[in-house]
């Protein structure tokens, strides 16, 4: 006769509560690895899928991504001359908050040369990608819109022509891509009172100066704040050339910080990613610490409901192997119907999380694995209870 | 042959200075079919005695002996004590102990499941226990829902499920009413009739005392015989 099953049956309602609020808690570790890794594809998403050997940023700074960086934007140029160098892009990229449909969407503004140059979207899953120079778009399916919606950025509406998925930057916004120059206006354009503002300024400094009005009204133009920067350039090296080599010759020619693809994932990971993971990691390992402790002290709350009948069962002469067996499988029937409804629960609406859980097989078997065994160890506690009740605890009233 | 002889059996608790003695020298012989009656304050030790006798005590001293065998010999193993108490003991408990999520049919095809029958002989036989003891009815009822009357039947029913030659029954009736305890005892007079169980009862039930067929009276750890009709004035 299976004790532990016979009580699960009669006590359905009991059960269910319990493995639905086990249950959760495993869903919230799961959750949990999955924005822990979420946290570090996404980290990595972009310089990952950013068609590019070598990243060329400002000197001295850790750039684009984990620090400002700021090039002239002709600067490419000199770098595609460099040799070993098959091909230099301009590169720009910054974080934006703006309304969309109503709501204020955080996004990354990814300019690139969108006639052939390096740095633009990878598969586009509707639509197409940028075919003119100005006011198309590619963007995330996580930023909400549609095809052909029109966004307002700046002075000007931008319809958005292609949609992709799973773009993201490292916190996890969604990527919206847009040809350089739109992407320069966006980031520098100036309200025009603001402008006229600077420029008087300007004219009343080159005066004090010593200039004439006239002569100031002339250097005028030079001395704007130039608005074609880039932060980057991206650069495939020519077939048989070796990146590191190319590298070390922007560096020391052009006086610029050069990364390959590994160097700028660490950067990232070892950088921006590294403490957020660290806190991550250790909210996973603390909510398994209190799932092990809550199974623990459900089964014992469970064993000492039963505490009555388990000496009545050891005084009518039934061995510790009834006894374990009981509290082991009521345990286990927790810990795997709960794990299960987890698993369950998060595989369905893992989705609609706005960050990126990514789930790992492998994580999933782990956490099962520690969750089972800590179910096991649980249950110890609950076991050790019933087996030093004595069977005399039966008798009486 | 007597079915329990008891030898000079002497329990105590703590040592030296400190050392309570709990059962002293008790000695006594019951036979198949006997209804024996346990009387006591509380503290005089009958508790101590019965635990001594279901082998969940063992005696400091004294022997004690089912059907000519003594028990806690040496090199006697909790599984040696398991088994004699699985075969050779039924117990019967003031407040039924039913296990509360098995049926009242499962409560007593539990016991003999315990002891190795295997499910379908077990149901088989707990049935025919249910009918002798005119509880078959309610055997697909869980203990909650029915009487006190009725569960103390079918404790009585899965004490009797492996024919032990012995059965403790503690304050078998303290939980009933008149009618229903005098409905216990004739039942267990029956069953120590037909069953030829020997019965020894822990009971402060002066009510049912006249349907005993030995009393003894136990005060500070020490056994005595005693007559029906002076314990009931």
């Amino acid at each position: 006769m299976d004790l532990a099953i016979k009580d699960v049956q009669r006590h359905v309602g009991k059960f269910l509560a319990t493995i639905i609020g086990v249950g959760m808690l495993f869903a919230i570790v799961l959750i949990m690895n999955g924005i822990y890794r979420g946290n570090f594809s996404d980290g990595v998403w972009l310089i990952k899928n950013t068609d590019t050997d070598l990243w060329v940023v400002e000197r001295d700074r850790g750039g684009p991504f984990n620090e400002q960086s700021r090039l002239p934007g002709d600067v490419y140029r000199s770098v595609a001359a460099t040799p070993g160098v098959d091909q230099a892009s301009p590169f720009i990229t910054y974080t934006v908050q703006r309304e969309i449909r109503g709501k204020e969407r955080q996004f990354t503004v990814i300019g690139y040369d969108v006639f052939g140059g390096l740095g633009g979207p990878g598969r586009i899953v509707e639509g197409r990608r940028i075919q003119r120079a100005h006011y198309e778009m590619v963007a995330d399916l996580k930023l909400g819109v549609k095809l052909d919606e029109r966004v307002r950025l700046g002075r000007h509406d931008v319809t958005i022509v292609g949609l992709t998925k799973g773009a993201v930057d490292a916190a996890g916004n969604p990527l919206v891509y847009l040809s350089l120059a739109d992407a320069q206006e966006t980031l520098y354009q100036q309200d025009n009172e603001a402008l006229r503002s600077a420029r008087a300024a300007t004219l009343q400094r080159l005066e004090r100066a010593g200039n004439t009005p006239d002569q100031a009204r002339r250097l005028l133009p030079l001395l704007s704040v130039g608005s074609d920067n880039i932060s980057a350039v991206l650069v495939r090296v020519s077939p048989g050339a070796v990146a590191g080599q190319v590298a070390e010759r922007i560096r020391s020619w052009l006086y610029l910080n050069v990364y390959t693809q590994d160097a700028e994932r660490t950067l990232m990971v070892e950088g921006r990613l590294k403490k957020m993971t660290q806190i991550l990691g250790l909210f996973r390992s603390l909510l398994i610490v209190v799932s092990i402790i809550m199974i623990a002290l459900l089964i014992y709350v469970l064993t000492m409901e039963k505490i009555k009948a388990i000496a009545t069962l050891k005084l009518l002469g039934a061995s510790n192997g009834v006894i374990v067996r009981l509290i082991l499988e009521q345990s286990l029937v927790i810990t795997l119907a709960a794990f299960a409804f987890a698993y369950v629960t998060v595989s369905l609406t893992y989705e609609m999380f706005p960050r990126t859980l990514v789930l790992l097989p492998a994580d999933t078997r782990i956490t099962f694995g520690v969750i089972f065994a800590g179910g096991i160890l649980a249950s110890l506690l609950g076991i050790w209870q019933a087996l030093r009740t004595p069977p005399s605890f039966a008798l009486g009233g | 042959m007597s079915i329990l002889a008891v030898n000079g059996i002497r329990k105590v608790f703590g040592k030296g200075e400190l050392a309570v003695v709990a059962v002293d020298d008790v000695s006594f012989e019951i036979d198949a079919g006997e209804l024996v009656a346990l009387l006591g304050p509380s503290g005089s030790g009958k508790t101590t005695l019965l635990l001594c006798l279901s082998l969940i005590l063992e005696p400091t001293a004294g022997v004690i002996a089912v059907n000519g065998k003594e028990i806690f010999r040496d090199g006697w193993t909790g599984i040696d004590v398991r088994r004699f108490r699985r075969e050779k003991i039924g117990f019967i408990f003031q407040g039924h102990n039913l296990i509360p999520f098995l049926s009242v049919r499962d409560n007593v095809a539990l016991a003999l499941q315990l002891n190795g029958v295997d499910r379908r002989a077990a149901r088989r036989r707990a049935r025919d226990l249910l009918e002798y003891l005119e509880i078959d009815h309610r055997a697909d009822y869980l203990p909650a829902a029915i009487s006190g009357g009725e569960q103390q039947r079918v404790s009585i029913a899965r004490a009797l499920a492996n024919n032990p030659p012995l059965l403790f029954a503690d304050e078998p009736t303290a939980s009933l009413d008149t009618a229903r305890g005098e409905k216990v005892m004739a039942l267990l007079k029956r069953v120590a009739r037909e069953k030829n169980s020997a019965i020894i009862a822990v009971t402060h039930d002066v009510r049912m005392i006249s349907g005993f067929d030995t009393i003894y009276h136990i005060m500070d750890g020490r056994l005595s015989r005693a007559e029906a009709d002076a314990v009931a004035v």
